[in-house]
Protein backbone atom coordinates (compact mmCIF):
# COMPACT_ATOMS: atom_id res chain seq x y z
CA UNK A 1 0.00 0.00 0.00
CA UNK A 2 1.19 3.30 -0.65
CA UNK A 3 1.65 5.59 1.86
CA UNK A 4 -0.17 9.09 1.36
CA UNK A 5 1.80 12.55 1.72
CA UNK A 6 1.61 16.02 0.98
CA UNK A 7 3.94 18.37 -0.12
CA UNK A 8 4.09 21.79 -0.64
CA UNK A 9 7.26 23.21 -3.06
CA UNK A 10 7.64 26.62 -0.73
CA UNK A 11 10.22 27.24 -4.58
CA UNK A 12 6.65 27.65 -6.59
CA UNK A 13 3.64 28.24 -4.34
CA UNK A 14 2.39 31.92 -5.46
CA UNK A 15 -0.23 31.83 -2.62
CA UNK A 16 -3.50 32.03 -5.48
CA UNK A 17 -4.94 30.19 -2.51
CA UNK A 18 -6.92 27.94 -5.55
CA UNK A 19 -5.70 24.73 -3.33
CA UNK A 20 -7.99 26.59 -0.44
CA UNK A 21 -10.83 27.01 -2.76
CA UNK A 22 -10.88 23.73 -4.72
CA UNK A 23 -10.87 22.26 -0.88
CA UNK A 24 -14.25 23.92 0.39
CA UNK A 25 -15.58 23.98 -2.73
CA UNK A 26 -14.84 20.14 -3.46
CA UNK A 27 -16.00 18.95 0.40
CA UNK A 28 -18.59 21.25 0.76
CA UNK A 29 -16.83 22.25 4.23
CA UNK A 30 -19.33 23.70 7.50
CA UNK A 31 -19.48 27.54 7.26
CA UNK A 32 -16.29 29.19 9.35
CA UNK A 33 -13.94 26.40 8.65
CA UNK A 34 -11.23 25.90 6.29
CA UNK A 35 -9.30 22.62 6.10
CA UNK A 36 -6.39 24.47 4.09
CA UNK A 37 -4.45 27.81 4.19
CA UNK A 38 -2.08 29.41 2.17
CA UNK A 39 0.38 30.95 4.73
CA UNK A 40 3.03 33.57 3.43
CA UNK A 41 6.59 34.39 5.37
CA UNK A 42 8.41 37.45 4.91
CA UNK A 43 5.12 38.78 3.22
CA UNK A 44 6.11 41.62 0.79
CA UNK A 45 9.81 41.17 1.30
CA UNK A 46 12.19 39.70 -0.78
CA UNK A 47 12.05 36.16 -1.01
CA UNK A 48 8.79 35.84 0.90
CA UNK A 49 7.53 32.23 0.53
CA UNK A 50 4.22 30.32 0.91
CA UNK A 51 3.34 27.59 1.81
CA UNK A 52 0.29 25.69 1.56
CA UNK A 53 -0.84 23.42 4.42
CA UNK A 54 -3.15 21.15 6.05
CA UNK A 55 -3.20 17.90 7.73
CA UNK A 56 -0.59 16.81 7.05
CA UNK A 57 -1.41 12.92 8.27
CA UNK A 58 0.89 12.12 10.75
CA UNK A 59 2.79 9.17 11.03
CA UNK A 60 2.76 9.20 15.01
CA UNK A 61 -0.22 11.93 14.96
CA UNK A 62 -0.80 14.06 17.90
CA UNK A 63 -4.46 14.62 17.62
CA UNK A 64 -4.91 10.43 17.92
CA UNK A 65 -2.97 10.31 21.14
CA UNK A 66 -4.55 13.25 22.66
CA UNK A 67 -8.17 12.60 22.31
CA UNK A 68 -10.10 11.34 24.75
CA UNK A 69 -12.28 9.24 22.86
CA UNK A 70 -10.32 7.54 20.58
CA UNK A 71 -12.41 9.06 17.55
CA UNK A 72 -9.17 8.95 15.26
CA UNK A 73 -7.56 6.25 12.77
CA UNK A 74 -5.30 5.22 10.14
CA UNK A 75 -6.51 4.58 6.79
CA UNK A 76 -4.25 1.54 5.38
CA UNK A 77 -2.84 4.33 3.20
CA UNK A 78 -1.52 6.41 6.04
CA UNK A 79 -4.23 8.83 6.07
CA UNK A 80 -5.49 10.49 9.49
CA UNK A 81 -9.33 10.06 9.71
CA UNK A 82 -11.84 10.41 12.47
CA UNK A 83 -15.48 9.31 13.51
CA UNK A 84 -17.28 12.51 13.70
CA UNK A 85 -20.11 10.52 15.45
CA UNK A 86 -17.66 9.92 18.32
CA UNK A 87 -16.46 13.19 17.89
CA UNK A 88 -17.02 15.34 21.29
CA UNK A 89 -15.48 18.83 20.66
CA UNK A 90 -12.86 19.09 23.46
CA UNK A 91 -10.77 20.81 21.69
CA UNK A 92 -7.23 18.59 22.80
CA UNK A 93 -6.73 17.82 18.45
CA UNK A 94 -6.05 21.35 18.25
CA UNK A 95 -3.88 22.05 20.73
CA UNK A 96 -1.91 18.83 19.70
CA UNK A 97 -1.53 19.79 16.16
CA UNK A 98 1.51 21.22 14.88
CA UNK A 99 -0.25 22.31 11.72
CA UNK A 100 -3.28 23.88 12.92
CA UNK A 101 -5.52 21.41 11.35
CA UNK A 102 -8.32 20.65 13.30
CA UNK A 103 -11.15 23.37 12.90
CA UNK A 104 -14.07 23.28 14.78
CA UNK A 105 -17.54 24.66 13.72
CA UNK A 106 -19.26 26.79 16.51
CA UNK A 107 -22.24 25.34 18.11
CA UNK A 108 -24.79 25.70 21.05
CA UNK A 109 -24.09 28.63 23.96
CA UNK A 110 -21.31 30.35 24.30
CA UNK A 111 -19.44 29.46 21.16
CA UNK A 112 -19.03 25.93 21.95
CA UNK A 113 -17.09 23.93 19.89
CA UNK A 114 -18.94 21.10 17.92
CA UNK A 115 -17.85 18.33 15.80
CA UNK A 116 -13.88 18.67 14.68
CA UNK A 117 -13.77 19.31 10.93
CA UNK A 118 -10.72 18.43 9.00
CA UNK A 119 -8.55 17.29 6.02
CA UNK A 120 -9.45 14.03 5.00
CA UNK A 121 -7.04 13.55 2.19
CA UNK A 122 -10.00 13.56 0.08
CA UNK A 123 -10.65 10.17 1.94
CA UNK A 124 -14.11 10.76 3.43
CA UNK A 125 -14.72 9.06 6.70
CA UNK A 126 -15.68 6.22 8.05
CA UNK A 127 -19.29 5.96 6.50
CA UNK A 128 -19.77 3.63 3.72
CA UNK A 129 -18.15 5.24 0.44
CA UNK A 130 -19.98 7.71 -1.30
CA UNK A 131 -22.76 7.56 1.02
CA UNK A 132 -24.72 10.79 1.35
CA UNK A 133 -23.78 10.81 5.13
CA UNK A 134 -20.24 10.46 4.56
CA UNK A 135 -20.18 13.23 1.99
CA UNK A 136 -22.44 15.30 4.58
CA UNK A 137 -19.96 14.61 7.19
CA UNK A 138 -16.68 14.55 5.76
CA UNK A 139 -17.14 15.91 2.29
CA UNK A 140 -15.81 13.92 -1.40
CA UNK A 141 -13.99 10.39 -1.33
CA UNK A 142 -11.85 10.71 -4.16
CA UNK A 143 -9.71 8.22 -3.22
CA UNK A 144 -12.19 5.69 -3.16
CA UNK A 145 -12.88 7.07 -7.07
CA UNK A 146 -9.40 6.22 -7.74
CA UNK A 147 -8.55 10.06 -7.37
CA UNK A 148 -5.78 12.20 -5.60
CA UNK A 149 -6.78 15.07 -3.13
CA UNK A 150 -8.27 18.09 -5.40
CA UNK A 151 -5.83 20.67 -3.36
CA UNK A 152 -3.11 19.27 -5.17
CA UNK A 153 -4.73 18.20 -8.33
CA UNK A 154 -5.71 21.56 -9.02
CA UNK A 155 -2.68 23.74 -8.31
CA UNK A 156 -1.61 25.72 -10.69
CA UNK A 157 2.31 25.76 -10.74
CA UNK A 158 2.40 21.95 -9.11
CA UNK A 159 3.63 23.30 -5.55
CA UNK A 160 1.32 21.29 -3.74
CA UNK A 161 1.98 17.28 -4.36
CA UNK A 162 -0.49 14.76 -2.96
CA UNK A 163 0.07 11.69 -3.22
CA UNK A 164 2.23 7.87 -2.53
CA UNK A 165 5.29 9.34 -0.33
CA UNK A 166 7.63 7.90 -2.51
CA UNK A 167 6.66 9.37 -5.65
CA UNK A 168 6.25 12.41 -4.22
CA UNK A 169 9.71 12.76 -2.71
CA UNK A 170 11.22 11.45 -6.01
CA UNK A 171 9.34 14.14 -8.16
CA UNK A 172 10.69 16.98 -5.42
CA UNK A 173 14.25 15.04 -4.92
CA UNK A 174 14.23 15.96 -9.28
CA UNK A 175 13.54 19.50 -9.04
CA UNK A 176 15.06 20.25 -6.58
CA UNK A 177 18.17 18.75 -8.25
CA UNK A 178 17.72 20.76 -11.23
CA UNK A 179 17.20 23.83 -9.82
CA UNK A 180 19.50 23.64 -7.29
CA UNK A 181 18.09 24.90 -4.47
CA UNK A 182 14.44 24.40 -2.11
CA UNK A 183 15.26 20.69 -1.62
CA UNK A 184 13.94 21.54 2.14
CA UNK A 185 10.54 18.92 2.71
CA UNK A 186 8.59 21.27 4.69
CA UNK A 187 6.89 19.69 7.40
CA UNK A 188 8.06 16.41 6.83
CA UNK A 189 9.90 16.02 9.77
CA UNK A 190 7.26 16.73 11.87
CA UNK A 191 4.94 14.88 9.93
CA UNK A 192 6.86 11.95 9.23
CA UNK A 193 9.42 11.72 11.67
CA UNK A 194 13.01 10.31 10.61
CA UNK A 195 12.60 6.79 8.78
CA UNK A 196 12.88 4.24 10.88
CA UNK A 197 16.26 2.24 10.90
CA UNK A 198 16.44 -0.57 8.72
CA UNK A 199 13.60 0.60 5.96
CA UNK A 200 14.47 0.55 2.52
CA UNK A 201 14.76 3.94 1.82
CA UNK A 202 12.80 4.31 -2.06
CA UNK A 203 15.47 3.91 -5.25
CA UNK A 204 16.26 7.29 -7.19
CA UNK A 205 14.96 7.02 -10.46
CA UNK A 206 18.15 8.14 -12.52
CA UNK B 1 32.39 38.12 -11.72
CA UNK B 2 33.35 41.80 -9.96
CA UNK B 3 30.59 43.44 -12.32
CA UNK B 4 27.90 40.75 -11.02
CA UNK B 5 29.09 41.82 -7.20
CA UNK B 6 28.54 45.18 -7.61
CA UNK B 7 25.25 44.84 -9.29
CA UNK B 8 23.95 42.74 -6.39
CA UNK B 9 24.90 45.53 -4.18
CA UNK B 10 23.25 48.33 -5.51
CA UNK B 11 19.71 45.86 -6.05
CA UNK B 12 20.44 44.84 -2.03
CA UNK B 13 20.79 48.59 -1.54
CA UNK B 14 17.97 49.56 -3.42
CA UNK B 15 15.89 46.84 -1.60
CA UNK B 16 16.48 47.86 1.65
CA UNK B 17 15.62 51.13 0.88
CA UNK B 18 12.68 49.87 -0.57
CA UNK B 19 11.98 48.10 2.54
CA UNK B 20 12.97 50.97 4.94
CA UNK B 21 10.57 53.63 2.64
CA UNK B 22 8.02 50.60 3.34
CA UNK B 23 8.77 49.87 7.18
CA UNK B 24 8.76 53.54 7.92
CA UNK B 25 5.01 53.54 5.96
CA UNK B 26 3.34 50.90 7.43
CA UNK B 27 5.13 50.72 11.13
CA UNK B 28 2.00 51.13 12.81
CA UNK B 29 -0.63 48.55 11.39
CA UNK B 30 2.03 46.26 9.86
CA UNK B 31 3.87 43.29 12.43
CA UNK B 32 7.28 43.88 11.78
CA UNK B 33 8.46 40.47 9.56
CA UNK B 34 10.79 38.17 11.39
CA UNK B 35 14.38 39.49 12.38
CA UNK B 36 16.45 36.62 10.71
CA UNK B 37 14.42 37.46 6.92
CA UNK B 38 14.91 41.31 7.63
CA UNK B 39 18.78 40.82 8.30
CA UNK B 40 19.20 38.86 5.36
CA UNK B 41 17.48 40.90 2.79
CA UNK B 42 19.57 43.33 3.64
CA UNK B 43 22.48 41.16 3.48
CA UNK B 44 24.56 42.26 0.38
CA UNK B 45 25.10 39.61 -1.83
CA UNK B 46 23.26 36.34 -1.04
CA UNK B 47 20.01 35.04 -2.66
CA UNK B 48 17.81 36.83 -0.22
CA UNK B 49 15.67 34.88 2.28
CA UNK B 50 14.86 32.08 -0.22
CA UNK B 51 14.67 28.58 1.59
CA UNK B 52 17.51 29.27 4.14
CA UNK B 53 17.64 27.68 7.08
CA UNK B 54 16.66 30.70 9.24
CA UNK B 55 13.43 30.78 7.43
CA UNK B 56 13.11 27.77 8.57
CA UNK B 57 14.15 28.19 12.09
CA UNK B 58 11.51 31.14 12.24
CA UNK B 59 8.89 28.31 11.19
CA UNK B 60 9.62 25.68 13.62
CA UNK B 61 9.86 28.66 16.62
CA UNK B 62 6.51 29.54 15.65
CA UNK B 63 6.54 32.64 14.16
CA UNK B 64 3.77 33.71 12.26
CA UNK B 65 3.43 34.59 8.49
CA UNK B 66 0.72 36.07 6.92
CA UNK B 67 -2.44 33.99 5.85
CA UNK B 68 -6.45 35.28 4.37
CA UNK B 69 -7.83 32.69 6.68
CA UNK B 70 -8.84 33.96 10.16
CA UNK B 71 -8.70 31.88 13.23
CA UNK B 72 -6.84 31.14 16.18
CA UNK B 73 -3.24 31.34 14.99
CA UNK B 74 -3.85 30.53 11.19
CA UNK B 75 -0.82 32.62 10.49
CA UNK B 76 1.62 30.20 11.86
CA UNK B 77 2.51 27.13 9.63
CA UNK B 78 4.22 25.04 12.45
CA UNK B 79 3.59 25.25 16.63
CA UNK B 80 5.91 23.55 18.41
CA UNK B 81 4.11 23.71 22.26
CA UNK B 82 1.48 21.32 21.37
CA UNK B 83 4.15 18.50 21.58
CA UNK B 84 5.39 19.85 24.80
CA UNK B 85 1.83 19.74 26.08
CA UNK B 86 0.82 16.47 24.78
CA UNK B 87 3.91 14.96 26.58
CA UNK B 88 3.33 16.43 29.84
CA UNK B 89 -0.16 15.75 29.68
CA UNK B 90 0.00 12.28 28.60
CA UNK B 91 3.30 11.91 30.44
CA UNK B 92 3.46 13.30 34.29
CA UNK B 93 -0.02 14.55 34.25
CA UNK B 94 -1.53 11.09 33.55
CA UNK B 95 1.08 8.61 35.43
CA UNK B 96 1.98 10.50 38.52
CA UNK B 97 -1.61 11.73 39.00
CA UNK B 98 -3.09 8.54 38.63
CA UNK B 99 -0.36 7.10 41.02
CA UNK B 100 -1.00 9.78 43.51
CA UNK B 101 -4.54 8.98 43.68
CA UNK B 102 -3.92 5.14 44.02
CA UNK B 103 -1.85 5.63 46.72
CA UNK B 104 -4.35 7.70 48.83
CA UNK B 105 -7.21 5.54 48.30
CA UNK B 106 -4.71 2.78 49.03
CA UNK B 107 -3.69 5.04 52.48
CA UNK B 108 -7.02 5.51 53.33
CA UNK B 109 -8.13 1.64 52.76
CA UNK B 110 -5.24 0.71 55.18
CA UNK B 111 -5.99 3.03 57.54
CA UNK B 112 -9.71 2.48 58.26
CA UNK B 113 -8.92 -1.24 58.05
CA UNK B 114 -6.74 -0.56 60.96
CA UNK B 115 -8.18 2.00 62.76
CA UNK B 116 -11.93 1.74 61.96
CA UNK B 117 -14.25 4.53 62.15
CA UNK B 118 -14.20 6.82 65.03
CA UNK B 119 -16.75 6.07 67.69
CA UNK B 120 -17.88 8.34 70.57
CA UNK B 121 -16.59 7.00 74.35
CA UNK B 122 -19.49 8.03 75.72
CA UNK B 123 -23.59 7.75 75.07
CA UNK B 124 -25.06 10.05 73.06
CA UNK B 125 -27.14 12.61 75.11
CA UNK B 126 -30.36 13.01 73.00
CA UNK B 127 -29.57 16.51 73.33
CA UNK B 128 -28.91 18.62 70.10
CA UNK B 129 -26.65 21.24 69.17
CA UNK B 130 -27.57 23.02 65.62
CA UNK B 131 -24.16 23.28 63.71
CA UNK B 132 -24.64 24.15 60.29
CA UNK B 133 -27.32 26.33 59.27
CA UNK B 134 -30.21 25.27 56.09
CA UNK B 135 -28.09 28.35 54.03
CA UNK B 136 -24.57 26.67 55.58
CA UNK B 137 -25.79 22.86 54.54
CA UNK B 138 -27.03 24.13 50.67
CA UNK B 139 -23.83 26.13 50.04
CA UNK B 140 -22.22 22.91 50.71
CA UNK B 141 -24.18 20.51 49.21
CA UNK B 142 -24.03 22.69 45.97
CA UNK B 143 -20.35 22.54 46.16
CA UNK B 144 -20.31 18.39 47.17
CA UNK B 145 -22.45 17.26 44.39
CA UNK B 146 -21.21 19.57 41.60
CA UNK B 147 -17.81 18.85 42.77
CA UNK B 148 -18.34 15.22 42.60
CA UNK B 149 -19.58 15.38 39.41
CA UNK B 150 -17.13 17.59 38.00
CA UNK B 151 -15.04 15.05 39.56
CA UNK B 152 -16.15 11.85 37.56
CA UNK B 153 -16.26 13.69 34.32
CA UNK B 154 -13.37 14.95 34.40
CA UNK B 155 -11.62 12.53 35.52
CA UNK B 156 -13.06 10.59 32.51
CA UNK B 157 -11.59 13.40 29.94
CA UNK B 158 -8.12 12.49 31.50
CA UNK B 159 -8.44 8.79 31.94
CA UNK B 160 -11.71 7.19 30.50
CA UNK B 161 -9.69 6.51 27.40
CA UNK B 162 -7.85 3.90 29.58
CA UNK B 163 -10.21 2.72 32.22
CA UNK B 164 -13.48 2.89 31.17
CA UNK B 165 -13.28 2.65 27.15
CA UNK B 166 -12.14 -0.82 27.19
CA UNK B 167 -14.59 -1.88 29.54
CA UNK B 168 -18.03 -0.03 27.62
CA UNK B 169 -16.79 0.22 24.41
CA UNK B 170 -15.67 3.11 21.84
CA UNK B 171 -19.31 3.92 20.87
CA UNK B 172 -21.20 4.38 24.57
CA UNK B 173 -17.80 5.66 25.70
CA UNK B 174 -18.17 8.72 23.57
CA UNK B 175 -21.48 9.11 24.29
CA UNK B 176 -21.00 9.27 28.18
CA UNK B 177 -17.79 11.39 27.38
CA UNK B 178 -20.41 13.76 25.42
CA UNK B 179 -22.71 13.97 28.14
CA UNK B 180 -19.53 14.25 30.38
CA UNK B 181 -18.38 17.35 28.98
CA UNK B 182 -21.66 19.32 28.16
CA UNK B 183 -22.21 18.92 32.39
CA UNK B 184 -18.77 19.73 33.28
CA UNK B 185 -19.23 22.87 31.38
CA UNK B 186 -22.28 24.04 32.98
CA UNK B 187 -21.70 22.25 36.22
CA UNK B 188 -18.12 24.49 35.91
CA UNK B 189 -20.43 27.39 36.14
CA UNK B 190 -22.35 25.93 39.09
CA UNK B 191 -19.55 25.05 41.06
CA UNK B 192 -18.31 28.51 40.65
CA UNK B 193 -20.60 30.12 42.31
CA UNK B 194 -20.85 27.44 45.03
CA UNK B 195 -17.25 27.83 45.77
CA UNK B 196 -17.30 31.52 46.28
CA UNK B 197 -20.19 31.66 48.31
CA UNK B 198 -18.74 28.40 50.35
CA UNK B 199 -15.52 30.83 50.32
CA UNK B 200 -17.33 33.93 51.78
CA UNK B 201 -20.11 31.51 54.13
CA UNK B 202 -17.31 30.13 56.24
CA UNK B 203 -14.28 31.77 56.23
CA UNK B 204 -14.91 33.21 59.52
CA UNK B 205 -14.76 30.38 61.92
CA UNK B 206 -11.69 29.20 59.67
CA UNK B 207 -9.24 31.90 60.83
CA UNK B 208 -6.39 31.07 62.54
CA UNK B 209 -6.80 30.73 66.57
CA UNK B 210 -4.11 29.61 69.19
CA UNK B 211 -5.47 26.61 69.89
CA UNK B 212 -4.81 25.20 66.24
CA UNK B 213 -0.93 24.79 67.22
CA UNK B 214 -1.89 21.90 69.57
CA UNK B 215 -3.61 20.52 66.70
CA UNK B 216 -0.91 20.66 64.38
CA UNK B 217 1.86 19.48 67.53
CA UNK B 218 -0.41 16.41 67.92
CA UNK B 219 -1.66 15.83 64.81
CA UNK B 220 -5.32 16.04 65.13
CA UNK B 221 -5.04 13.07 67.28
CA UNK B 222 -5.72 11.33 64.09
CA UNK B 223 -3.39 8.34 65.06
CA UNK B 224 -3.65 8.42 68.80
CA UNK B 225 -7.31 9.00 68.72
CA UNK B 226 -6.83 11.08 71.43
CA UNK B 227 -9.40 15.09 71.40
CA UNK B 228 -7.33 18.20 70.78
CA UNK B 229 -9.77 20.79 71.72
CA UNK B 230 -10.90 22.71 68.67
CA UNK B 231 -13.35 26.21 68.05
CA UNK B 232 -15.91 25.49 65.30
CA UNK B 233 -13.37 23.61 62.41
CA UNK B 234 -10.33 22.04 63.54
CA UNK B 235 -7.52 22.88 61.64
CA UNK B 236 -7.62 19.66 59.56
CA UNK B 237 -10.99 21.30 58.22
CA UNK B 238 -8.94 24.76 58.14
CA UNK B 239 -6.53 23.20 55.88
CA UNK B 240 -9.73 22.00 53.52
CA UNK B 241 -10.92 25.19 53.54
CA UNK B 242 -7.85 27.30 52.38
CA UNK B 243 -6.10 25.41 50.30
CA UNK B 244 -8.72 22.97 48.74
CA UNK B 245 -11.82 25.30 48.30
CA UNK B 246 -9.70 28.58 48.55
CA UNK B 247 -6.33 27.89 46.18
CA UNK B 248 -7.09 24.94 44.34
CA UNK B 249 -10.39 25.51 44.38
CA UNK B 250 -9.94 29.33 42.45
CA UNK B 251 -6.93 28.17 40.17
CA UNK B 252 -9.35 25.19 38.96
CA UNK B 253 -11.80 27.73 38.38
CA UNK B 254 -9.61 30.29 37.00
CA UNK B 255 -8.27 27.78 34.84
CA UNK B 256 -11.67 25.87 33.98
CA UNK B 257 -13.43 29.31 32.80
CA UNK B 258 -10.92 30.73 30.56
CA UNK B 259 -11.04 26.53 28.91
CA UNK B 260 -14.50 27.54 28.74
CA UNK B 261 -14.60 30.24 26.06
CA UNK B 262 -12.32 28.77 23.15
CA UNK B 263 -13.41 31.17 20.89
CA UNK B 264 -12.36 34.43 22.60
CA UNK B 265 -8.88 35.56 22.38
CA UNK B 266 -6.92 32.73 23.40
CA UNK B 267 -4.12 31.43 21.48
CA UNK B 268 -3.14 27.64 21.76
CA UNK B 269 -0.38 28.15 24.41
CA UNK B 270 -2.88 29.83 26.99
CA UNK B 271 -5.04 26.54 26.59
CA UNK B 272 -2.33 24.28 26.85
CA UNK B 273 -0.98 26.12 30.04
CA UNK B 274 -4.52 26.11 31.25
CA UNK B 275 -5.33 22.69 30.67
CA UNK B 276 -2.39 21.71 32.70
CA UNK B 277 -2.82 23.59 35.53
CA UNK B 278 -6.86 22.84 35.89
CA UNK B 279 -5.41 18.90 35.86
CA UNK B 280 -2.80 19.14 38.69
CA UNK B 281 -5.05 20.98 40.42
CA UNK B 282 -7.95 18.59 40.06
CA UNK B 283 -5.50 15.67 40.74
CA UNK B 284 -4.34 17.47 44.16
CA UNK B 285 -7.74 18.72 44.69
CA UNK B 286 -9.03 15.49 44.16
CA UNK B 287 -7.09 13.65 46.45
CA UNK B 288 -7.51 16.15 49.72
CA UNK B 289 -11.41 15.29 48.53
CA UNK B 290 -11.10 11.93 49.69
CA UNK B 291 -9.75 12.76 52.48
CA UNK B 292 -12.62 14.80 53.92
CA UNK B 293 -14.96 12.27 52.18
CA UNK B 294 -13.17 9.51 54.10
CA UNK B 295 -13.85 11.78 57.56
CA UNK B 296 -17.53 13.17 56.63
CA UNK B 297 -18.72 9.56 56.18
CA UNK B 298 -17.17 5.88 57.65
CA UNK B 299 -14.05 7.70 59.32
CA UNK B 300 -16.14 9.45 61.93
CA UNK B 301 -19.18 8.56 63.56
CA UNK B 302 -21.90 11.58 63.45
CA UNK B 303 -20.06 13.83 60.94
CA UNK B 304 -22.33 12.80 58.01
CA UNK B 305 -25.46 13.30 60.07
CA UNK B 306 -24.34 16.74 61.28
CA UNK B 307 -23.54 17.97 57.64
CA UNK B 308 -26.86 15.59 56.56
CA UNK B 309 -29.54 17.07 59.40
CA UNK B 310 -27.49 19.98 60.34
CA UNK B 311 -27.55 19.28 63.79
CA UNK B 312 -24.90 17.09 66.58
CA UNK B 313 -25.39 15.45 69.60
CA UNK B 314 -23.79 17.25 72.90
CA UNK B 315 -21.85 14.06 73.24
CA UNK B 316 -20.26 14.45 69.64
CA UNK B 317 -19.58 18.15 70.26
CA UNK B 318 -17.83 17.31 73.46
CA UNK B 319 -15.57 15.33 72.07
CA UNK B 320 -14.91 16.45 68.44
CA UNK B 321 -14.92 20.26 69.27
CA UNK B 322 -14.61 21.16 72.91
CA UNK B 323 -14.41 24.63 72.60
CA UNK B 324 -17.25 24.61 70.53
CA UNK B 325 -19.25 23.56 72.15
CA UNK B 326 -18.66 25.39 75.32
CA UNK B 327 -19.46 28.55 73.41
CA UNK B 328 -22.49 26.93 72.66
CA UNK B 329 -23.06 26.17 76.21
CA UNK B 330 -22.35 29.73 77.18
CA UNK B 331 -24.41 31.42 74.52
CA UNK B 332 -27.39 29.01 75.84
CA UNK B 333 -26.68 29.88 79.32
CA UNK B 334 -26.25 33.61 78.22
CA UNK B 335 -29.57 33.36 77.03
CA UNK B 336 -31.44 31.59 79.66
CA UNK B 337 -30.43 34.00 81.81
Amino acid sequence: MARMKFLCDSERCIECNGCVTACKNENEVPWGVNRRRVVTLGDGLPGEKSVSVACMHCSDAPCMAVCPVDCFYHTDEGVVLHDKDMCIGCGYCFYACPFGAPQYPQSGAFGQRGKMDKCTFCAGGPEVDHSEEEFKKYGRNRLAEGKLPLCAEMCSTKALLGGDGDVVSDIFRDRALKRGKGGEMWGWGSAYGKPEPGTKKPEVKS
Amino acid sequence: MKQLKSNSWLWACLLAACALVLASAHAADAPAPPAQIQAQAQKPGVTPAHNAEATWREVRAGTPGVTTVRGTETGVLVSPDGNTWRQIRHGPVTFYGSLLVILVIVAIALFHSRKGMLRLSEKPTGRTLVRFSNWERSVHWLVAISFVCLALTGGNMLLGKYVLMPVIGHTLFSWLAGMGKFIHNFLGVVFSVGAVLMLATFYKDNIWHPSDAEWIRKAGGLVSREHVPSRRFNFGEKIWFWLGVGLFGLVMIASGLSLLFPNLYETRHAMQTAEVIHSIAATLIFCMSLGHIYLGTIGVEGAYQSIRTGSVDETWAKEHHQLWYDEQVQKKLGKGA
